[in-house]
């Protein structure tokens, strides 16, 4: 987190230096800095955030690849007459334990269309999500476990 | 055609229709929560209009007003679900 | 980036903000019972409004607004699965009626009726032990 903020920072000198405080030019002073950060992961002992950064980002562009098509799918079942649902109410065992992992999970799942997260057990070990389109619900829970689960846990550790 | 037509003549009448369509799941909605969730897109695509809106006439000033909007939707339907939950009948 | 593209860009996210904007709205008219209502409208109508909010930020091209542009798209991305998330268990907890066709109901009976807590029995492949098992 304070390197995150250490890169911000360069972000906004390398702006400052070159005298023009746009989008580009911040965007551009960020990478210029990550660069900085990366080669210098040694000395400042940086190396976890300078693996995690592409890590987030490819996280970002997956969870937005994949909402869109969510969302088309979801469209296209709002659009056309017939209906071919097959909602369930399903219980998903965490690996997660972390408050932080679970609520990021369970956003992560409310915001793809067709799933909604329910609730969290008491003692932190089940969600349950109620889904618009399961076969089988074994399938439909190693789905979460293996898509957003995983992904959620790589970027925790 | 301009943006200014583009958004007057289709986007603000499609919004409108969804309005409307949102506003038939207000009156209808069986029960409570129904209500709260067409409440909600009521709110969100109110902040659609408006940023419609502000592209149409120019003015950059209504963006605070679909700021403001979305901080009191949350509000709002927080504070719904909450007295839901609190409150077995009605 | 010239002022043709720009609109033309505008142009494009208005489009695509609307019509996910009008699926929601549908959906909420067609779907049959509250989380199906839920999950196809929360989720369109907010993907619609974040790229409406692009749409200005594109259109006006200024930092300090597109900053505020991303902020709200930020902040609606944040709430919007927390408000869904306690109105779905608002209600269920309201015991709202399941469509028919619902295929299956792991939540049903999981809640203690007294303490209102949430048992988390575990599922299918952890099958519980027969009594006779006697290794604890």
């Amino acid at each position: 987190m304070t390197f995150f903020l250490l890169n911000v920072l360069l972000a906004l000198a390398w702006a400052a230096l070159t005298g023009q405080l746009t989008p580009e030019n911040l965007i551009g002073g960020f990478l210029v800095g990550y660069a900085l950060l990366a080669f210098s992961r040694r000395a400042l002992g940086c190396t976890s955030y300078v693996t995690k950064v592409p890590k987030v980002i490819s996280f970002i562009l997956y969870f937005a690849v994949e909402l869109f098509r969510a969302n088309l799918r979801v469209a296209f079942e709002v659009l056309t007459p017939r209906q071919r649902m097959r909602p369930a109410i399903v219980a998903i065992p965490l690996d997660i334990r972390r408050d932080l992992e679970i609520t990021l999970l369970a956003s992560l799942i409310t915001l793809t269309p067709g799933t909604l997260s329910l609730d969290v057990s008491s003692d932190r070990r089940v969600l349950y999500v109620h889904s618009m389109y399961v076969d089988d619900i074994d399938v439909f829970r190693r789905e979460i476990k293996d898509g957003f689960e995983r992904r959620v846990k790589e970027l925790f550790t | 055609m301009t943006l200014t037509d583009l958004a007057l003549y289709i986007i603000l009448p499609i919004l409108s229709v969804a309005l409307i369509l949102a506003v038939s799941r207000l009156i209808r909605g069986p029960k409570m929560p129904d209500r709260v969730v067409a409440l909600d897109l009521m709110v969100t695509l109110g902040m659609g209009l408006i940023a419609v809106y502000a592209i149409a006439t120019d003015q950059a000033v209504f963006l605070d007003v679909a700021t403001v909007l979305a901080l009191i939707s949350f509000l709002g339907t927080t504070a719904f679900a909450y007295y839901l939950q609190r409150r077995p009948e009605a | 980036m010239s002022i043709e593209t720009a609109d033309l860009v505008t142009a494009v996210l208005l489009v695509i903000g609307a019509f996910f904007m009008f699926v929601g709205a549908v959906g909420v008219v067609r779907m049959p019972d509250l989380f199906m209502r839920m999950s196809a409208t929360t989720k369109s109508v907010t993907l619609g409004v974040s790229f409406m909010l692009a749409a200005v930020a594109v259109h006006f091209n200024e930092l300090g607004l597109g900053s505020r542009a991303i902020a709200t798209i930020v902040f609606v991305f944040i709430t919007a699965p927390i408000a869904a998330h306690m109105i779905g268990r608002a209600g269920y907890a309201r015991q709202v009626e399941l469509w028919h066709g619902t295929i299956a109901d792991e939540l049903r009976g999981r809640y203690d009726p007294e303490t209102g807590e949430l048992i988390s029995k575990p599922p299918v492949h952890h099958p519980e032990r027969l009594p006779s098992d006697g290794t604890d």
